[in-house]
């Protein structure tokens, strides 16, 4: 019993994650992991200017298909 | 032991897709229960990822493991993210998915259930997975270069300009084609209309949301806008049901036309954080619950196919749309089997946060199958109604008659029974003022999700509701469609004048903004104006149009994909790409020729102007509708050019690329790949993406 709960746990707990991940709720988060985003060279973004930084480059290249 | 019940497990599921599918081919008189349309498709999904995409990994490709992927050597937390394969699966399935494989199966559902759902199920194991994946798969080996970038490296520097220049010819025709299809759904609707109105001022109130209040939260932000947008279509009943109201959102297919016009040049030009990402967040929601919901109601419901296999209209006399079953019933299908669309999402974002390069097999060749499911759920669902109604729904009244007596005569005289009464009740289930003559396939599909998803939960009482959340799905989804094409458009445009005149290529530079817009989005509208102005219905010229568009950029792909095979050494296992690209340029050639000179006025486009040339000299044409009958033959001659200048394109490129395959099999040109160099790989082979906030090199695990 404890086995199973600690296996749906750990299934609720991924699909949490992957969700916050496929809708972009943790980009800035992963931006803040990268390599890039740790660079000392340069000022991390905050999150609003991530956030619409990451918009316009997105949004400039096909993203949507047919 | 393990191997041996994995072999007896794989030949089951071979032994009942064949059967399933086998079901489906021969099954003649009593509908067939769409089940066997699941069972059919799962299984040979299932068989050709465990066989087929294995032996393309393994042979053709040879996916290599240990070589590290852009995501891993540029890691930057903005373009190049390493991501979780199922996050990433996801990404990419939300990307590829959309209106195109729930319209494109719906119309070819003239010709019968049997040649549009085989297509589906055999174009998308041989062809569109097999293009996405092996894309896909140039792009990671080229740190995640776009198409045109890999045709002008790999085949030619006009071949790279050919297919630049052939993405924004095609994605004029796609958003004009997609946009009519909504202002056929929302014509004379005042419900649909309002629910979809009311989406913008929601992803305002979202994009200021996510801009100013809560940064990125998109997850939250996402859920309060998917309940409004439920509570949208509750009230759009009530907006329907008042006089006042009802008057105001009852609109022609003009008004619609320049409303849609007019959202487009703004969701061009406004902030990207304002209008079109908030929108785009509240469709992939809505669309990944209707897909799937359509999907458990189709298994919950199971309900009968009542379209029969073939009906009679595979001669090319079809309502819907004119033509015969080749090469037409695979113009028309387009993305639920073959989308060379696809090809700029799998050399675009995907390519920058892959993980690994075995994963390219699931994200690319898997994603498309998922698609190509997609598809068949709509087919089954525009032929689980009656093909009377069907025919009076997808049908123009030049075709059927004006009224709806005449409409309910000609479809039973086609042999597919139709009281002009039952049409009445429908609409009155639904909600709506009237189903006849609404081309494009939205309310179509529309009904039959509604009679699915009612079916499911609620029953007739919630037919109405079902129907305007499917309609509301479908133009939602559609516009965000339009929207980021249009923006992508004005970047494009941007681009190609910025050549002429350096300012204007300036993406901050408001004039240059404003102008760019002005023009893509007038490119476009000029083709869905057309359409809405075709007394044929406009998706009888346009959607083959799109299709031909559609299909010759997946030639394209194609070729781009052979080249680099051949330039890779693998000429045993050319036919890969080979095969489907040959059949491609087959049906596109043949459609473009068709399209052009076949002497059927409903056919072929220039035939179709010398039919009211003829009709003027003849002064059959009153002189009030004088000016509109010239404003039509331009515009066929137009549909004539545009399919010829696709055509001319993809041939050209062809031919390049065959000379150059000869050359390289002669050995006359030395054979260089632009592959980024080998890079062995630091992370270790458990690493899964997800969180990896750990010193590059570590080994971790998921969690």
């Amino acid at each position: 019993m404890r086995k199973a709960t600690r296996r749906t746990k750990r299934f609720l707990r991924r699909f949490w994650r992957g969700l916050r991940e496929w809708c972009g709720d943790a980009a800035y988060e992963s931006y803040l992991r990268s390599k890039g985003g740790r660079a000392s060279s340069c000022r991390a973004l905050s999150p609003a200017e991530f956030y619409v930084e990451q918009l316009n480059r997105r949004y400039s290249r096909p993203n949507r298909c047919c | 032991m393990k191997r041996f019940f994995s072999i007896v497990a794989w030949v089951v599921v071979a032994i009942l897709g064949a059967s399933a599918l086998g079901a489906i081919a021969v099954h003649r008189g009593e509908p067939l229960n769409a089940i066997w349309f699941v069972i059919a498709a799962l299984c040979c999904y299932l068989v050709a990822f465990r066989l087929y995409s294995a032996f393309v990994a393994a042979k053709v490709l040879t996916l290599d493991d240990t070589r590290a992927t852009p995501a891993e050597r540029h890691d930057d937390g903005r373009d190049f993210v390493p991501t979780n394969k199922w996050v990433l699966f996801g990404h990419h399935f939300a990307a590829i998915a959309g209106p195109g494989p729930l319209v494109g199966p719906t119309l070819a559902a003239q010709f019968g259930y049997l040649p549009g759902t085989l297509w589906l199920i055999a174009g998308a194991a041989l062809g569109g997975c097999v293009q996405d994946f092996v894309i896909l798969f140039c792009s990671i080996r080229r740190d995640g270069k776009s198409l045109g970038q890999m045709a002008r490296e790999e085949v030619s520097k006009r071949g790279g300009f050919i297919a630049q220049l052939a993405v924004l010819a095609i994605m004029v025709i796609l958003l004009a084609v997609i946009a009519l299809v909504v202002v056929n759904a929302l014509k004379s609707s005042p419900w649909a209309t309002f629910t979809l109105a009311m989406t913008i001022p929601i992803a305002l109130l979202l994009g200021m949301y996510l801009r100013f209040l809560r940064p990125g939260r998109v997850l939250e932000a996402s859920i309060m806008g998917v309940g409004l947008v439920v509570f949208v279509v509750v009230a759009g009943q009530w907006v329907a049901d008042s006089p006042y109201w009802s008057h105001v959102f009852t609109l022609s297919g003009l008004a619609l036309t320049a409303a849609i016009i007019i959202y487009g040049f703004s969701a061009s030009a406004l902030p990207v954080w304002l209008l079109l990402a908030p929108r785009d967040y509240l469709s992939a929601f809505i669309k990944a619950g209707a897909v799937f919901s359509l999907a458990a109601g189709i298994l919950l419901v199971r309900p009968q196919v009542l379209m029969p296999p073939l009906t009679r209209f595979v001669d090319g006399t079809g309502p819907v749309f004119a033509g015969k079953i080749f090469p037409f019933c695979f113009i028309t299908i387009a993305c639920g089997a073959v989308s060379g669309f696809h090809s700029l999402i799998s050399s675009g974002t995907t390519p920058k946060m892959i993980l690994r390069e075995s994963h390219a097999r699931l994200i690319g060749y898997g994603a498309m199958l998922l698609e190509s499911f997609v598809g068949v759920m709509a087919m089954v669902a525009a032929c689980a109604m009656t093909p009377g109604i069907y025919f009076a729904i997808n049908s123009p009244p030049s075709i059927v008659g004006a009224t709806a007596d005449a409409g309910a005569a000609t479809i039973s005289s086609w042999g597919y029974p139709l009281q002009a009464q039952t049409m009445t009740n429908l609409a009155h289930a639904v909600g709506e003022i009237t189903l006849w003559n609404r081309a494009g396939g939205a309310p179509s599909l529309a009904v039959g999700m509604a009679q699915i998803f009612s079916n499911t939960i609620g029953g007739p009482r919630l037919l109405s509701i079902w129907y305007h959340f499917a309609i509301m799905f479908e133009a939602l989804f559609i516009l965000t469609v339009l929207d980021a094409g249009t923006r992508v458009g004005r970047f494009m445009v941007q681009e190609l004048g910025g050549r002429i005149w350096a300012p204007f290529g300036r993406r901050g530079w408001m004039p240059g903004i404003l102008l760019s817009s002005a023009v893509i989005v007038a490119m476009w509208g000029y083709f869905l104006y057309q359409g809405v102005i075709d007394p044929l219905g406009g998706i009888n010229s346009l959607w083959p149009l799109f299709g031909i568009g559609n299909q010759l950029l997946a030639a394209v792909a194609l070729v781009v994909a052979t080249t680099i095979l051949l330039k890779m050494g693998r000429l045993r296992w050319i036919w890969v790409t080979l095969v489907p690209m040959a059949w491609l340029v087959i049906v596109t050639m043949t459609a473009s020729y068709q399209k052009i000179f076949d002497p059927n006025p409903r056919i072929g486009f220039l035939a179709g102007a010398n039919a009211l040339v003829a009709q003027i000299a003849a002064g059959s044409v009153p002189a009030a509708k004088l000016a509109e009958t010239r404003r039509l033959i331009f515009n066929q001659r137009l549909d004539a050019a545009v399919t010829a200048i696709f055509a001319s394109m993809v041939l050209v490129l062809v031919v390049e690329a065959i000379v150059q395959w000869y050359s390289i099999l002669i050995r006359r040109r030395e054979s260089v790949l632009h592959e980024s160099p080998y890079i062995a790989t630091r992370w270790a082979k458990d690493f899964s993406g997800a969180g990896h906030d750990v010193v590059v090199g570590d080994a971790i695990g998921d969690d």
